[in-house]
């Protein structure tokens, strides 16, 4: 296979980083001064039963290292811990999370990449004029406003007048749902989230779509292309759009890691039941198991889309060979 | 605002700038526009915060009207929670957004600009062990980090500020040792070098000067970042519960149910203030780097097309009036 | 009746600030059937935006008057839509440097295939089949048509463009430096693929370079640009030995030998300047020979022999020795 060890290198390099970021998490948590886990009399809503069970279970009562090494042991068997605040195991409850926040990301996401890539082209193509100049500022302006603040507006602006409900995933009161009144009621709670969240990233793909686009339109390959007689929408098309599809693909891929992390104030503002809040709600409850896990998924699909990226890259770009 | 507004140039691209700090930036501010109004925003910005103390209209901590009274002649933007005169909160909590602004991003330019250098200028093992351990910290997500360190760390502006810092040194450091290591090859480095000059003395001379202007667009898109993170974790709980600065103003209009009395007042001209400050700061920085990196391709394909003059005479002495 | 008639072309480009650069100042010519004609001179004398003109590929700064006429139809008269239907199917074009003038992610295969489809020359298979021998026609092997362009060398790239030019049978090929960038062995084996494909397809070709040599080997007939428009223009013969233009001369001598037996002259000075209006001669100041009337009066394009035209003073003043015999 083409390139088979420059595949293998990201990929060493992915697990490496996964790998220094499982470590930095148990110093941060461990290690540090203030030490969090240990100091189990700072837990509130620690029962005596289980600060027993979580002294043998983590091995609190042994030198670092040897915590450092039970922390991996449990690590591989999938043990991220058990939550202080509700005493469920730490990966159930974020799975769960995780499964809230995916569909209301990708809703966003989808919405800022086709929503940001459109304005984009435009904005290239029609270079100078008004329009481009409206649309980039435009983009511009949504990219620098703080997110909570854009959720805010949004709900001055759209709740009240439009119906959209502000709060969690789905109305308590509507018992016993059939399953497609229950999926309509999800959405409703979903469209002011995730259209935050698509205002808020659509602006950096506009710029860098913008941005590739006209860096495309200036190379010499595209005078080829007109002096083969091409209409200009063809150009775009089948030259233009092929070339700068590599930055922006490359751009997708990363940025889709950091989302996950970055809904953390949409989904505050929202009281979205997802992995955001569960952070934010884990350091207002001092619960650090959950903290420690939810920043150790979060990081991993960080690396993980990193990977994802280079390996699109290399698809993409049949120069990649090193 | 996880990601990063602009990506560093490739050391090979590396103008020879020859001209004064000070003249560059100032050059730039004229020929482009959008760096005036950048400009010019930020100044004004730094001006309301340096003069704070003389303009606020009413006091800060008293109240002086009714919990959140409507905007009026008297209270323009009306009262917040505690009837006290918006105005005069948003003067001043311009002056801990900003300083913590520059502050965080002084923190990431140290930082980041102690790893570039000495990974450009040193090169060899330095440089691969810092440009690793550079990468390993983008990889990691910065909010939650973010987030963790100030639970971890307790809620302080000097916190905030060294919190943020933290989060933002890798930009500064990419670009630096980029710029060090472009820099490091030019033939009056290496003369100097040839001559015996110490390598602090090199650093100080011959490449800090030439790094300053992309320095100056990575810095001022880092103090709108440093602003944004600010305003996030003061959201979040996470800040100086007394400081005054547009991100507890804002906190403060959220938790004490502003939105559901209607206070609008309250809620939007804090954010009006950030998103102005960073779209100022964005403008800027842009136009800097669009300044040291000039696009001179021609796009070879356009809307607009070339035109045809009338034949002969009549065609060439038409020259100068366009259609 | 020519095959290509260009008559009075003249460019403008808007500058920032409001001026214009006058980069193609009244150019005229004629291109037979089958002739092989170069177009010479310095960097900045305008022969690549004539070229270009004639194709329309012009930015939109530009602003163009002139006639250029095709089979005694004049394709320019209605800007960018009358000229693209004529691209590639009637006159065709390999650019400098075609590192980048080939789109990097797609195949060499399909961007062949690419007008023949568009203009309806082939299609599908019968496309592929044809690409593949105007691979094999530049000296290719047609199993290359699903490889990348960097996958090939600086002069196999040139190579490529060139078939890829010829992929719509055109009457006209313009080549704008073909060879630079390449060492001089892939150079000459360039030009003789060149010129045996032009032979062999009975094409007429248009060559622009500053490199004398170059034309020397490739083309028939030349004409000599300076500031904008064209000085001299004749046979490659006439030129070498009898120059009727300073400039022409001085290029001539300014070439290296490759002995090293002559002297190298190089011409002092620089171009004039084109955003302005030019007084007089513009070679004036570079020219060893000029005198009072090279002042204020600019030189006409005259006929002093067959097929032999010049722009200088020179030629009106009779019974005088030319304008200087190369020895």
């Amino acid at each position: 296979m083409r390139g088979a060890d420059y595949v293998l290198k990201r990929a060493a390099f992915a697990l490496i980083t996964v790998f220094a970021a499982i470590t930095l998490n148990f110093v941060m948590f461990r290690a540090l001064p203030g030490d969090a886990v240990t100091n189990l009399s700072r837990v509130p809503k620690a029962t005596p039963e289980l600060k027993h069970a979580l002294l043998i279970q983590f091995g609190l009562d042994k030198p670092k290292w040897e915590q450092y090494l039970i922390y991996l042991k449990q690590l591989t068997h999938a043990n991220l811990g058990v939550s202080f605040d509700n005493s469920q195991p730490v990966l159930k409850n974020l799975k769960t999370d995780l499964a809230n926040t995916i569909p209301m990301v990708t809703l966003g996401t989808v919405f800022s990449i086709v929503f940001g890539i459109l304005t984009g082209i435009l904005s290239a193509w029609r270079r100078g004029t008004l329009l481009d100049q409206v649309s980039t500022n435009t983009a511009v302006a949504f990219y620098s406003m703080p997110t909570q603040w854009l959720a805010l507006m949004l709900i001055i602006l759209m709740a009240t007048r439009y119906h959209f409900p502000t709060q969690g995933i789905s109305d308590p009161f509507l018992l016993n749902p059939t399953p497609w009144a229950h999926i309509k009621d999800v959405l409703r709670h979903m469209f002011l989230p995730s259209l935050t969240l698509g205002l808020t990233l659509y602006g950096e793909y506009t710029l860098v779509v913008r941005s590739a686009m006209l860096e495309t339109l200036g190379e010499d390959y595209i005078l080829t292309a007109r002096a083969k007689g091409l209409p200009p929408s063809q150009i775009v098309r089948k030259h233009a759009l092929r070339n700068a599809m590599l930055p922006i693909a490359t751009l997708i891929a990363l940025s889709l890691g950091y989302i996950v992390a970055g809904t953390v104030l949409i989904e505050y503002v929202f009281s979205w039941p997802g992995i955001g809040r569960a952070v934010v709600e884990a350091v207002h409850n001092r619960d650090y198991p959950m903290l420690q896990g939810a920043f150790l998924i979060l990081t991993v699909s960080v690396v993980f889309f990193n990977f994802v990226a280079d390996l699109l890259y290399f698809k993409l770009d049949p120069r990649v060979t090193e | 605002m996880s990601i990063n507004l602009s990506t560093p140039t490739a050391a090979a691209e590396v103008p020879d700038i020859r001209r004064t700090r000070g003249g560059f930036l100032w050059q730039v501010i004229k020929d482009r526009p959008s760096a005036a109004v950048g400009a010019g925003i930020l100044l004004l910005f730094i001006a309301i915060s340096l003069l704070a103390p003389y303009i606020e209209p009413f006091g800060l901590r008293t109240q002086v009207g009714p919990v959140f009274c409507r905007p009026s002649a008297k209270h323009l933007l009306g009262c917040d929670d505690g009837g006290i005169d918006m105005v005069s909160l948003l003067i001043q909590g311009g002056r801990i957004s900003l300083a913590v602004g520059f502050a965080a991003t002084l923190v990431a330019v140290i930082i980041g600009g102690g790893v570039g250098i000495l990974a450009g200028y040193f090169g060899g093992a330095t440089d691969i062990v810092l440009m690793r351990i550079t990468d390993y910290f983008l990889v990691i997500p910065d909010v939650p980090l973010m987030i963790i360190l100030a639970a971890l760390l307790g809620p302080s502006v000097r916190n905030i500020i060294l919190v943020i810092g933290i989060l933002l040194w890798t930009q500064p450091a990419r670009i630096i040792r980029a710029q060090v290591k472009s820099v490091r090859e030019r033939v009056y480095v290496k003369r100097a070098r040839s001559l015996g000059a110490s390598n602090t003395r090199i650093i100080l001379k011959h490449v800090l000067p030439q790094i300053a202007p992309l320095l100056i667009a990575n810095t001022v898109i880092t103090i709108a970042i440093a602003i944004f993170d600010e305003t996030a974790l003061d959201f979040l709980g996470l800040g100086d519960p007394s400081a005054i600065s547009w991100g507890t103003i804002l906190e403060h209009a959220f938790v004490r149910t502003a939105i559901s009395s209607g206070a609008w007042w309250a809620v939007i001209p804090e954010g009006v203030c950030v998103t102005v400050v960073i779209m100022g700061c964005y403008l800027l920085g842009q136009a800097v780097e669009d300044a040291l990196n000039p696009r001179l391709k021609v796009a070879h394909l356009s809307v607009r097309r070339f035109r045809m003059r009338p034949l002969g005479a009549l065609g060439a002495a038409l020259g100068g009036a366009r259609p | 009746m020519s095959l290509l008639e260009v008559r009075d072309l003249h460019v403008w480009f808007d500058l920032p600030g409001g001026d214009e650069l006058h980069a193609v100042q009244g150019v005229s010519f004629s291109l037979e059937r089958g002739e092989r004609l170069g177009l010479v001179g310095e960097s900045g004398c305008g022969k690549t935006t004539t070229i270009l003109a004639l194709m329309g590929l012009l930015p939109p700064s530009a602003s163009v008057s002139g006639q250029v006429l095709l089979d005694d139809e004049d394709i320019l008269a209605g800007g960018e839509e009358s000229l693209r239907p004529h691209r590639w199917t009637d006159i065709a074009m390999v650019f400098q440097g075609a590192m980048n003038a080939l789109n990097p992610v797609r195949r060499v295969g399909s961007q062949i295939v690419e007008p023949m489809e568009l203009h309806d020359v082939a299609s599908g298979d019968a496309a592929r089949k044809h690409a593949g021998e105007l691979l094999e026609m530049v000296g290719i092997p047609a199993a290359r048509l699903d490889h990348f362009p960097h996958e090939f060398s600086g002069g196999m790239r040139q190579r490529a463009a060139m078939a890829m030019a010829l992929a719509c049978n055109p009457k006209v090929l313009l080549a704008d430096e073909p060879t630079t960038a390449l060492d001089v062995m892939v150079q000459a084996q360039l030009l003789e693929l060149l010129v045996g494909l032009t032979k062999d397809l009975g094409l007429s070709l248009i060559l622009v370079t500053h490199d004398l040599p170059v034309v020397a080997q490739v083309c028939d007939r030349a004409a000599v640009m300076y500031a904008g428009e064209i000085v001299e223009a004749g046979p490659m013969e006439s030129l070498f030995h009898e120059p009727r233009h300073p400039y022409t001369r001085l290029l001539f001598a300014a070439t290296p030998d490759l002995l090293g037996e002559e002297e190298v002259v190089s011409i002092p000075g620089s171009p004039p300047r084109l955003d302005r209006p030019l007084v007089g001669c513009p070679f004036r100041p570079r020219c060893d020979r000029a005198f009072e009337r090279c002042v204020a009066e600019r030189p006409i394009l005259k006929t002093i022999d067959a097929g032999h035209q010049a722009a200088c003073h020179l030629n009106d003043i009779p019974a005088r020795p030319t304008v200087g015999a190369t020895p």
